[in-house]
């Protein structure tokens, strides 16, 4: 956020005059308005209420207009002002009144206000660098406030994130729970499921926004396995940008088809293949298709039951894409594709 | 995620799922045609907090629901669209209980 220059005035709030003599007012008005300020101005109790709640950015008063009323009036309005507020009030006292007194009243009548007195006659210039700065100050505490309400936003925010990472920790380990046979298996496959989940929120974080590009999805998860020696696995397509929710999911989803394919699949076998591949079609609505095809590896059998992987793979590609995917088990090969709006996948950086 | 949890959770307990939106633009745009005893809706849905509009479109056509959610606080202030509130993550007894809800207690009235 930067500070508004002086002569940023159109960034600035308006000034309220509250004079009782019709000619003080159009005096410190006019004067006000020459340097561009914005004013609205009040001659007594009556509509002093309403005029405050328009929220101005700086209370100019005249002596004459101190009375008990209005006195008690802009009392109650600074004892109502947020945490942030710090209402910046300008006195003009008469020459010879006895200003000590009046600062010390004022300054116990009107807690949380920032005062500033001057004496008549006074120059132009002295009056409106006097309220301009005053109005700066009250720009100011109007970023504080809005920090303050950035961070309410942010903890509320940081709260349903944690709570939603927690309950997906726990959906994992249900769930890979249910399909293990082995204590081991189970640490293994779960700590390779946090894994997923781990690098995607990395790659998202990074993104510095809420997104991700399927070529990152596709580089970390298979960046690890190319490095122990599985170069067999090819995929490409072109950039598309997918949302935070699109990303994770799709994430988990290739995590699970490379362990699956490591461990019963083509990359079991030092011939094996497999190739991700991805397009977005030309017309409109314009849709999204992936193609995860294994070759080279033992011969496929379907399963009698299915597994984590492929009810995964199913409730996830269905929840992400709106379609369920079309996964076989081509005797060369698993093949699993999987296509639907590209709009429903798509992440606004 | 978790949505695959509570989909093998309802399959597990003998019920149907009948599919899951992100939005509450998708739901208005794609349940049609779809049938279904109720729903399970969290408060902040991909395009903003809809969860609670979300209820209350459905409860104006007699589908019950229930919010499944980690923000209990603010669904409690939509008590009168929804039959109450699951803490996120759900367990399968409090999830077999709302299941048990849906069942027995048929829509609200759509006309009140």
């Amino acid at each position: 956020m930067s500070d508004p220059e002086l002569d940023d005035v159109s960034a600035l709030d308006h000034v309220l005059v509250l004079a009782p003599y019709r000619s003080d007012a159009m005096f410190l008005s006019k004067m006000l308005r020459e340097y561009d300020l914005r004013v609205v101005v009040t001659s007594g109790i009556n509509d002093l209420v309403a005029c405050l709640s328009e929220a101005p950015g700086v209370l100019l008063l005249t002596h004459e207009a101190l009375t008990p009323a209005v006195l008690d009036a802009i009392a109650a309005h600074l004892a109502d002002q947020q945490a942030w507020s710090e209402m910046p009030i300008v006195v003009l006292l008469d020459r010879g009144s006895p200003d000590g007194r009046i600062k010390a009243a004022l300054s116990h009548a009107w807690p949380r206000s920032r005062q500033l007195f001057y004496k008549r006659p006074i120059t132009a210039v002295e009056l409106v660098s006097g309220v301009q700065s005053a109005l700066l100050a009250r720009l100011r505490q109007r970023d504080v406030r809005d920090h303050i309400f950035r961070e309410i936003e942010l903890r509320r925010e940081l709260n349903h994130r944690v709570k939603n990472i927690l309950a997906s920790v726990t959906s994992i380990f249900e769930m890979t729970r249910r399909g293990a046979t082995s204590m081991d298996g189970l640490a293994e496959d779960f700590r390779g499921r946090l894994g997923a989940l781990d690098k995607v929120h990395s790659a998202v974080f990074r993104a510095d926004g809420e997104v991700v590009s399927i070529g990152e999805i596709v580089s970390l998860t298979f960046d690890p396995y190319r490095q122990v020696g599985f170069e067999r696995i090819a995929a490409g397509g072109p950039t598309v940008i997918l949302s935070r929710e699109a990303g994770t999911t799709l994430a988990l989803c290739l995590h699970e088809l490379s362990t699956n394919a490591i461990k019963y699949g083509a990359l079991s076998r030092p011939e094996g293949q497999v190739a991700f591949e991805w397009s977005v079609s030309e017309n409109e609505p314009r849709e999204l298709s992936m193609t995860w095809l294994e070759s080279g590896g033992p011969p496929v059998e379907e399963p009698s039951r299915a597994g984590y992987g492929t009810r995964y793979l199913r409730s996830a590609l269905k929840g992400m894409l709106g379609r369920a995917p079309n996964i076989t088990f081509d005797r060369g090969g698993l093949r699993c594709e999987a296509g639907g709006l590209l709009s429903r996948v798509v992440g606004n950086p | 995620m978790i949505v695959f949890h509570v989909e093998q959770m309802i399959e597990d307990l003998g019920h149907v799922f009948a599919g899951s939106f992100e939005s509450f633009e998708a739901l208005k745009a794609e349940c049609e045609g779809m049938t279904f005893d109720g729903a399970l809706i969290d408060i902040d849905l991909t395009d903003g907090r809809t969860g609670p509009l979300a209820a209350e479109w459905l409860h104006r056509r007699g589908i019950p629901s229930m919010f499944l959610t980690g923000q209990a606080d603010v669904a409690s202030g939509y008590g009168h669209v929804s039959l109450g509130t699951l803490s996120k993550p759900v367990g399968m007894d409090k999830l077999a209980e709302a299941l048990e809800l849906f069942r027995r207690k048929p829509g609200p009235d759509p006309h009140d």
